[in-house]
């Protein structure tokens, strides 16, 4: 029987331990940006939007798209293929997807009073758009049935190809005029154009929303492993009870040392299939 | 205000229900695997 990978106390320990950072200082922030600092002179109460759309912005594009564009690259890459890239890209795409849709919320809820409009055709809105489809399609890729490493290289591949949009996105707003503004903090001259109790609270909103990511992935990265091994048990003991089905009335194959008789009875196909996890044609129902 | 309120409230909510879920298939996994293996997280 494949045995489930164990959850060591030592990762656990520290999975509880970021969560509760990260639920700590999402609050520090939401109570810093929404009672503690001033209105904006130009954007006044708005302002407070600023808090948490670029952290969620900054997670969507830049973590969560570069944890699973570094994962594919690295499963790709023969010498440091390993199943731990593949589940890494799996689970930061599914985070992503939910950060890159709260981007695109956050964004319009702030455009409305600001823009006068919810959505605009924009560079930086449409490519963020084409961003969050592309991740809806990673994930779609992934539910296609099939050998499980030729499912990683599929998806590896589409991740990489995917990840041609990052840069369009961060560097809209520099190579077409965009409603979107520029760069407030990562701008070309490194001079972040807010201060004061306003860029600790953005700060702060940057450390809890990473924080929150990297909680998400580990959870996310137990699941993908723990699904992968109840898999591959199911499909083992679905076999095991066909077998045990298909034996002869004499006894042989449904015996406590397994399912002799039937075993030798496939043909080299069938073995190479059986290696690869995939499920025999004749147990299909 | 209303928009500042729709914001953080739809983020907030979107983040927690998403943490909750996953919190929630992590724990029926682990259950159904310490069925499989009963060794598994020890």
């Amino acid at each position: 029987m494949t045995r489930p990978v164990a959850s060591s106390k030592r990762s656990t320990r520290l999975v509880r331990i970021i969560g509760v950072v990260a639920v700590v200082s999402l609050a520090a922030t939401v109570w810093l940006g929404l009672w503690v600092t001033p209105p904006d002179k130009t954007q006044g109460q708005l302002v407070r939007l600023v808090y948490i759309h670029p952290p969620i912005a900054w997670v969507a594009l830049y973590l969560a798209f570069g944890t699973a564009a570094l994962g594919s690259v690295l499963w790709l890459w023969p010498r440091t293929r390993s199943r731990f890239w593949d589940r890494l890209a799996a689970s930061a795409m599914e985070v992503g997807v939910v950060f890159t849709a709260l981007t695109l919320v956050t964004g319009a809820i702030w455009g409305r009073p600001t823009w006068g409009v919810w959505w605009a055709w924009d560079a930086r809105l449409t490519s963020t758009a084409l961003l969050l489809v592309l991740q809806l399609g990673y994930l779609a890729l992934r539910r296609v049935p099939g050998d499980a490493d030729a499912r990683a290289r599929r998806c590896a591949v589409g991740a990489v190809i995917a990840g041609v949009d990052v840069p369009i996105v961060h560097f809209s707003v520099d190579w077409w005029k965009t409603l979107h503004q520029g760069a407030t903090v990562l701008n070309p001259d490194l001079t972040p154009t807010i201060h004061g109790i306003m860029a600790w609270t953005l700060l702060l909103g940057f450390v809890a929303l990473t924080l929150v990511f990297v909680w998400m992935l580990m959870v996310r990265y137990r699941i993908q492993v723990l699904s992968e091994v109840l898999e591959g048990a199911e499909l083992e003991m679905a076999l095991h009870e066909r077998w045990a089905e298909g034996a002869p009335p004499d006894g042989h194959g449904a015996t406590d040392a397994g399912p002799v008789a039937v075993v030798d009875e496939e043909t080299p196909a069938q073995v190479g299939s059986r290696a690869r996890g995939e499920q025999p044609a004749e147990l299909v129902p | 205000m209303s928009y500042i309120n729709a914001g953080y409230s739809i983020a907030l909510t979107v983040l927690s229900a998403y943490a909750g879920q996953l919190w929630w298939r992590r724990r029926r996994l682990e259950r159904l695997a310490a069925r499989v293996d009963p060794d598994a997280n020890r």
